[in-house]
């Protein structure tokens, strides 16, 4: 087999991107979108890969209307450099993924990747508020706009989000952005599941909580300085440095996967995960991250137990062999018939990361 | 009119009794609330998710429109059968089916009424947060198919960022469900693309949504300014300084005149606007929020201010507001009310524009919005009973709109756009954006069926031709 290097393309504008895409659709050829590569393992791998489109020279704020805390970007902009641009501001994004840092906006609202302040906040699909796509046939399309609160037309948005570049390449988003928490405090304790739950049913709901294999608990709390003041000492933990939120956002290994379950049922899936292998979880959101060390049999048979319990296993990264042997993604959703007429209706040769998604 | 032999396979559905296709019994399913109407011809009343599908097989197969409608409080004319067709009525489908406490979640049926939903989830300390001021009468059903709003929606979201899960009936009539209770799914989110759909891509027929717990504390403050400006100033203060309210209303002079004549709940009658703000948390919280809002309203010209002291004080400020509509009753019998939703920051501009197109067509307009979110409410009144008002009241309102637009604003911030403001979406979307909402249509519904003449402009409809009054140009699209 003859393998020939695919072609790098770094479009300086959308215009310019969604020309190159329509050339490469014209032509044929698979395009793999890239942005900060930190997710580039997630899938299955590409059966093709003839261009590597790159969104990071799409990087500037488009806007930033801070009085109407909205703002707008290329989707090559990193998550660290809108954050930083957001600050001046006391304004942030509340996002906070793994495998951090260098994850670009767009690599983020294409996989889905969130981190702990999740519990508090949600999801960017709770404040991504407009989006630009290129598509194969070279056009732009928006959806959504810049105000925080919209129904006009269909929530392009959701379609996008979490859909791996398989449908056209985000080349821009609009946000929410949210006020810096006045009082900002991350308490730790040793107590495992219990402590999580403990942290959990406090009277002001904590903004993240992350449990850790070793028994860790981190628990932070946002908002008033006095209701935030009077939580904490209740709860009676040790205060942690906050910088130990960065260090967590660090995780990823060369080996993962999410496991995503309805939250009642979370702790029951990971008590069952090898006793040697670390992973953490926020377990008010229903999450666990787990740094796979145990071989693909073992991975399978946690995917059935997250299954059967209405959840889903997902691969992050591993080693392509590894990746064939368990599959990116697991059972396939009983409404795929549909995912994949969305699929043909927007990228009718399949040349966007070929094999890669779900569709 | 739909052949006999149509009419007799739908009572086969769901019972002779349940479909309705005598004139005079339809009258009543002409409209929803907002002003344009058209005659279905036939209504369905089903009762379980069985009737929905076996309907919408009978629809697909003679190719007859179907419009699945709630309770009819939808404002942009989502629930009119403008192609005839089916109005196939959800609201016998209330019950609901399942609350658990542990993991915070409701399971209904599409007809269960908003209200009803808190009501029942409050015996669990439980509260289901998109809030219309509907509420007493909109359905769960009618809310997901909108992605209604609501004043509480500034700090806890609006209805997508709420439903969890869904199951619906497409337009072959099969069956499917959408997402579920995991926080991540695999797959594209046909959920959140459901959402907010306004019926065109699916009927739904079950509802899982997220509930949350009631807040130990509540504090409602009411706040006086002598200008719709100033209170604009204070909306921008108070986020400014980093605060985000659960709920910051705003109603101006002319509500203010109708609401205290009618509730009596003390709204300062003189005021040229007054904020309603409400924060909620445990004590700690909502006591230093409270405060530090007193302060910035106050810094920003705020007078008359007033804590509600009691519960039964709250729900009457409440009631003032989410009431506020029914009450302009007695100015004019009949608003037509838009709401159109600009950056925050934009709100003076917008509404002396709004003011501004009132005064030039002769008709008062009362405002009352979500000033925290930037979702404004013009009601235009007036009386259907006068001569050629209609044609005037459209042309205002669709003034209004287009200085929304030119501000950099949306079409709608949670009425949707329906039937009134489909031909305005090239305003604010180019052919290609909308080439994308169409490839999304014809994957669900190529036969175009369900709902049809909604959302997407229809060129024969209504010509669109007025410049715009901000002197502004529409800014190039969004980006």
């Amino acid at each position: 087999m003859v393998v020939t290097k695919p072609a790098v393309e770094k479009p300086a504008t959308a215009e310019e991107l969604a020309r190159r895409l329509h050339e490469a659709a014209d032509a044929k050829l698979a395009v793999i979108p890239v942005g900060g590569g930190r997710a580039s393992g997630m899938g299955n791998p590409v059966e093709r890969a003839d261009v590597l489109l790159h969104t990071t020279h799409l990087d500037r704020v488009i806007e930033h209307s801070q009085s109407d805390m909205v703002v707008s970007v290329e989707a090559g902009i990193a998550l660290d450099a809108l954050q930083a641009h957001l600050a001046k501001a006391g304004q942030f994004l509340p996002l906070d993924p793994f495998h951090s840092p260098g994850h670009t906006i767009g690599g983020l609202l294409a996989t889905g990747w969130t981190g702990p302040l999740r519990f508090r906040y949600g999801s960017p699909r709770d404040f991504l508020i407009g989006i630009r796509v290129a598509m194969p046939d070279g056009k732009l399309a928006s959806g959504g706009g810049r105000v925080v609160k919209n129904v006009s037309g269909y929530d392009m948005m959701k379609l996008h989000y979490g859909a791996l570049g398989s449908l056209g390449v985000i080349v821009a988003a609009s946000f929410k952005v949210f006020p810096k928490p006045l009082h900002d405090v991350t308490v730790a304790n040793d107590g495992g599941w219990e402590a999580a739950d403990e942290a959990l049913s406090t009277p002001l709901a904590p903004s993240a909580v992350e449990l850790s294999s070793d028994g860790r608990v981190l628990a932070r709390f946002l908002g008033s300085p006095e209701a935030v003041d009077r939580v904490v000492s209740g709860l009676e933990w040790d205060e942690a440095d906050s910088a130990v939120w960065e260090k967590h956002s660090r995780s990823g290994p060369e080996k993962w996967a999410r496991i995503a379950i309805p939250r009642s049922g979370l702790r029951r899936i990971v008590e069952t995960l090898p006793q040697r292998d670390r992973w953490w979880a926020s377990p008010g959101v229903g999450v666990a991250h787990w740094a796979i060390g145990a071989d693909s049999s073992v991975v399978r048979g946690i995917r059935e137990k997250a299954e059967a319990a209405g959840g889903t296993l997902v691969m992050l990264a591993a080693p392509d062999d590894f990746m064939r042997e368990v599959g990116a993604w697991g059972a396939a959703p009983p409404t795929i018939d549909i995912m994949r007429r969305l699929k043909k209706a927007f990228d009718p040769d399949g040349i966007l990361n070929p094999g890669r998604y779900v569709v | 009119m739909l052949p006999k032999s149509v009419i007799e396979e739908l009572r086969r559905i769901v019972g002779r009794e349940s479909v309705i296709d005598a004139p005079n019994d339809l009258r009543i399913f002409e409209r929803d609330g907002s002003i344009e109407g058209a005659m279905p011809d036939a209504v369905v009343l089903a009762s379980s998710t069985e009737h929905v599908s076996a309907v919408i097989k009978v629809a697909a197969r003679h190719h007859i429109p179907v419009v699945p409608r709630g309770a009819g409080t939808g404002l942009s004319g989502g629930a009119v059968t403008i192609r005839g067709g089916i109005a196939l009525q959800v609201t016998r489908m209330r019950r609901i089916l399942e609350i658990d406490q542990v993991a915070m979640t409701a399971l209904v049926e599409p007809g269960v009424v908003n209200q009803e939903l808190s009501l029942v989830a409050a015996q669990h300390g439980l509260f289901y947060a998109p809030d219309p001021s509907s509420q007493k009468a909109c359905t769960i059903g009618g809310n997901a198919a909108e992605n209604s709003g609501g004043p509480h929606c500034l700090y806890y979201g609006v209805t997508t960022n709420h439903v969890l899960g869904m199951e619906v009936v497409l337009a072959d009539g099969s069956v499917h469900w959408v997402s579920g209770d995991a926080p991540d799914h695999v797959g594209l989110d046909l959920c959140g693309v459901l959402v907010g759909s306004e019926g065109t891509l699916c009927a739904i027929t079950k509802i899982k949504v997220r509930l949350l717990r009631i807040p130990p504390s509540i504090a409602t403050l009411l706040a006086a300014f002598t200008s719709i400006e100033s209170a604009s100033q204070a909306v921008s203060a108070v986020i400014g300084h980093g605060i985000v309210p659960a709920a910051l209303e705003m109603m101006d002079n002319v509500t203010v005149g109708a609401v205290e004549a009618h509730y009596h709940a003390g709204y300062p009658t003189d005021a040229g606007a007054v904020l309603l703000v409400e924060v909620d948390g445990i004590a700690e919280s909502t006591r230093e929020l409270t405060a530090a809002i007193s302060k910035i309203l106050a810094d920003n010209h705020g007078y008359a201010m007033r804590e509600a002291q009691t519960p039964a004080e709250r729900e009457l400020l409440w009631a003032g507001r989410k009431g506020a509509i029914g009450a302009l009753g007695r100015i004019k019998p009949n608003y037509y009310l838009h709401d159109g939703v600009v950056p925050r920051s934009r709100l003076p501009q917008v509404l002396s524009a709004v003011g501004e197109i009132g005064e030039h067509y002769k008709l008062p307009v009362a405002n009352v919005f979500h000033a925290g979110d930037g979702n404004l409410h013009p009601n235009i009144l007036f009386d259907l009973r006068d001569r050629d008002v209609l044609h005037q009241v459209e042309a205002a309102g669709e003034e209004m709109l287009r200085a929304v637009v030119e501000l950099g604003g949306a079409l709608s911030g949670e009425h949707g756009i329906g039937l009134e403001k489909s031909a305005f979406m090239p305003w604010i979307y180019s052919e290609d954006d909308l080439d994308a909402m169409h490839r999304v249509k014809d994957v669900f519904d190529a036969a175009g069926i369900l709902n049809p003449g909604k959302i997407f402009p229809d060129p024969s409809r209504k010509p669109v031709h007025l410049a715009g009054r901000t002197g502004l140009a529409i800014e190039a699209k969004w980006w």
